[in-house]
């Protein structure tokens, strides 16, 4: 490793250290330290391009340096991360959608490559921080536990429309899967054909395309598991039948893009998932989100003061 | 702020702590007849801490006006309660009394033939009601909210209610002074006052003066052309137990007659403690319980919506509280959580432009 990649990781490791980043995934670090990058790049380029840095460098190359050793350091925390809940995911709840027998670790084993290759490309990259966030921190389980128990709307969607038959073990797995593999629809895509730049919502006949492509590519998951991931991507305004693990799963994900652990709460303020879920009702629209499972999951929030 | 000036200014609260307790005690002590040695200390107590805010209103002003913000500092920053709660305390309250116990009591002889001794009284206690001001200096210095704004209207509150306070309470000393109405000071008055005409007109002998001044009360030394004719207690009693301002001196065409002040000044000194405590209460619950509801209930859910505008990333709701919501601020909190934040998403929505929570001031230490 020559000098400047030393001195770049060194660098980008003291940003890391810094306590404003506390409670963001991996992810979310590593997109705060770029959005830091860019935003005062005006102030950091005459210093890191000075001796004591990056001498005879321009701002494109230091930028280039930055950015690769926060790949690399990220990655060094986000592979193991991501293979733990890899190896955590437990696939029974296909073989019981299914009715039939499933290799687990061949499928946690297509799993986990898909998920190296939806981080090693910077478009899925960075579609991945919200699925990723939710499901390092869990989001999702503890609104599943209360779903069960309050056994309405998003329930019903589960179990009567969607016809699972599962228990919330087995959904928070099938949750967890359909949210980290989200991002795979954007492999399909080549530029914003198809895609709402602001919402990251693609159109439903490209869905389609890409559940065909998909169904290549992971052939150790069946096609309702696969129609469920893509369908994450589609707006409910556009398709009013897409799986309701499908609605919760780009819920969840939006949500987790933004989320922050232990985050204190300033005197005056609403608890975050509240705010964030009575805000996401208002634009449920835009966002193509299923409004009436909003409404119940900013119950739970409020109720439980999350 | 510089060393110095921080010092000064934790002095300036100390001794405002200082000035409230002495206040406290100075009645308090006259109300359990303290020793004189120790009333005096404590007069003499109150009358260095008169001077030191007497200093510290001079101090003040020649400082804000060589700035040229003596106006700022005399009506915003609430110079006039500074000036009321020092200078005219030294001129009328502890500097007379100080100077009564240097020389030795308090005459009102030949007052014109009227022997209204209680309205001299009177004067100086008008002075003495400025001192219960001073529970207002401690605002400057407790901040109990972070918030500007809750600590300016909290203040204006504060000082609008015990500065009412006072000022009835001056003009009703003073009007005490200049008008005598029916009361419980005039009845002991003029009952001395009856009992010196008839000592000076009827000259009654040794004992039948020993009993009727046993009866009248309040009378402790009765003297003629030099010579006592009845002393209630020793020297030695009077000594402990006697200060300048405990009795006056009646003198008329040889006559003279030591009054006992005592009843008057435990009555003035109980009824002073109950407006101390009376102040005291009120500043502390603006302080603590006015305070903060006020942050509560308007500088935070402004402090949201500030953080809400200025913040990309913040997005939290103002929580409203709901017996609250029919109240204008929470009417445009509202508004905030139901049509600022929702555009603001929506504004933000898959742009790049999110801001970071890292700034410059963040990496400087880097690049030292």
């Amino acid at each position: 490793m020559n000098s400047d990649s030393v001195k770049a990781k060194a660098f980008i490791a003291r940003l890391l250290q810094n306590p404003a980043l506390k409670g963001f995934s991996a992810l979310q670090q590593e997109e705060q330290i770029i959005q830091f990058l860019h935003a005062n790049a005006a102030q950091l380029a005459p210093t890191l391009s000075s001796g004591q840095f990056f001498p005879g460098k321009n701002w494109s190359q230091i930028f280039s340096l930055l950015v690769g050793a926060l790949y690399g350091t990220i990655n060094d925390v986000l592979t193991p991360d991501l293979e733990k809940i890899v190896s955590r995911l437990n696939f029974t709840f296909i073989q019981l959608m299914q009715q039939t027998r499933l290799e687990q670790e061949k499928a946690a084993a297509q799993v986990g490559a898909y998920l190296t290759k939806l981080k090693d490309k910077p478009e899925t990259r960075r579609e991945l921080t919200g699925p990723f966030t939710a499901a390092h921190f869990g989001i999702t389980n503890r609104y599943l536990e209360e779903i069960f128990l309050r056994k309405s709307y998003i329930h019903f969607e589960l179990t009567k429309v969607q016809r699972l038959r599962l228990g919330v073990e087995e959904v928070r797995h099938f949750l967890d899967l359909n949210l980290l593999l989200k991002p795979a629809v954007y492999l399909f895509i080549s530029g914003s054909q198809g895609q709402d730049r602001a919402t990251g919502m693609v159109q439903n006949q490209f869905a389609e395309r890409a559940l065909s492509q998909l169904g290549k590519e992971l052939k150790a998951l069946p096609e309702p598991v696969l129609k469920s991931v893509v369908h994450g991507s589609v707006s409910f305004n556009d398709n009013r039948f897409i799986e309701a693990t499908a609605r919760l799963s780009a819920i969840f994900s939006a949500r987790g893009r933004n989320y922050q652990a232990n985050v204190k709460v300033d005197r005056g303020a609403d608890t975050p998932d509240k705010s964030w879920f009575s805000t996401a009702r208002r634009n449920y629209r835009f966002y193509g989100f299923d409004i009436k499972m909003l409404d119940e999951l900013y119950k739970i929030a409020a109720e439980n003061m999350w | 702020m510089s060393k110095t000036r921080s010092f000064l200014e934790n002095l300036v609260l100390v001794v405002i702590v200082a000035v409230l307790v002495q206040t406290f005690l100075e009645d308090f002590a006259i109300l359990q007849d303290w020793s004189v040695s120790a009333r005096i200390r404590l007069l003499f107590l109150g009358l260095a801490l008169d001077i030191f805010f007497t200093v510290e209103f001079v101090v003040r002003s020649y400082d804000a006006t060589r700035r040229h913000r003596f106006a700022d500092y005399f009506w915003v920053e609430r110079g006039w309660i500074d000036l009321l709660a020092s200078v005219p305390l030294v001129l009328f309250n502890s500097g007379p009394a100080a100077l009564a116990v240097l020389a030795g009591g308090l005459s009102v002889a030949g007052m014109g033939g009227t022997l209204n001794i209680l309205k001299v009284v009177k004067a100086i206690r008008v002075a003495r009601v400025l001192r219960l001001l001073r529970a207002l200096k401690i605002f400057r210095k407790i901040k109990n909210t972070d918030s500007l704004m809750a600590q300016h209207h909290v203040a204006a509150v504060s000082t609008m209610s015990v500065a009412t306070l006072v000022l009835v309470l001056v003009v009703l000393a003073a009007g005490g002074a200049v008008v005598t109405t029916r009361s419980l000071e005039l009845d002991y008055q003029q009952r001395l006052e009856r009992a010196f005409v008839h000592l000076e007109e009827e000259n009654p002998p040794r004992d039948q003066l020993h009993r009727m001044v046993e009866t009248i009360g309040g009378i402790l030394i009765v003297e003629r052309e030099g010579t006592a004719l009845y002393s209630r207690y020793t020297n030695a009693e009077y000594g402990r137990a006697f200060s300048a301002t405990d009795y006056a001196v009646l003198e008329r065409a040889g006559l003279t007659m030591f009054v006992d002040m005592k009843p008057l000044n435990r009555q003035n000194a109980a009824s002073n403690l109950r407006y101390f405590l009376v102040i005291v209460v009120l500043v502390l619950g603006y302080v603590f319980i006015y305070s903060p509801r006020f942050a509560m209930i308007v500088t935070d859910p402004i402090h949201v919506m500030a953080r809400g505008m200025e913040e990309k990333t913040y997005n939290l709701e103002v929580l409203i509280p709901r017996e609250y919501r029919d109240h204008d601020i929470y009417r445009l909190a509202s508004l905030y959580n139901r049509v600022f934040l929702p555009m603001k998403d929506r504004e933000n929505a898959g742009t790049e432009s999110e801001s970071s929570q890292l700034t410059m001031g963040d990496v400087q230490d880097l690049f030292s």
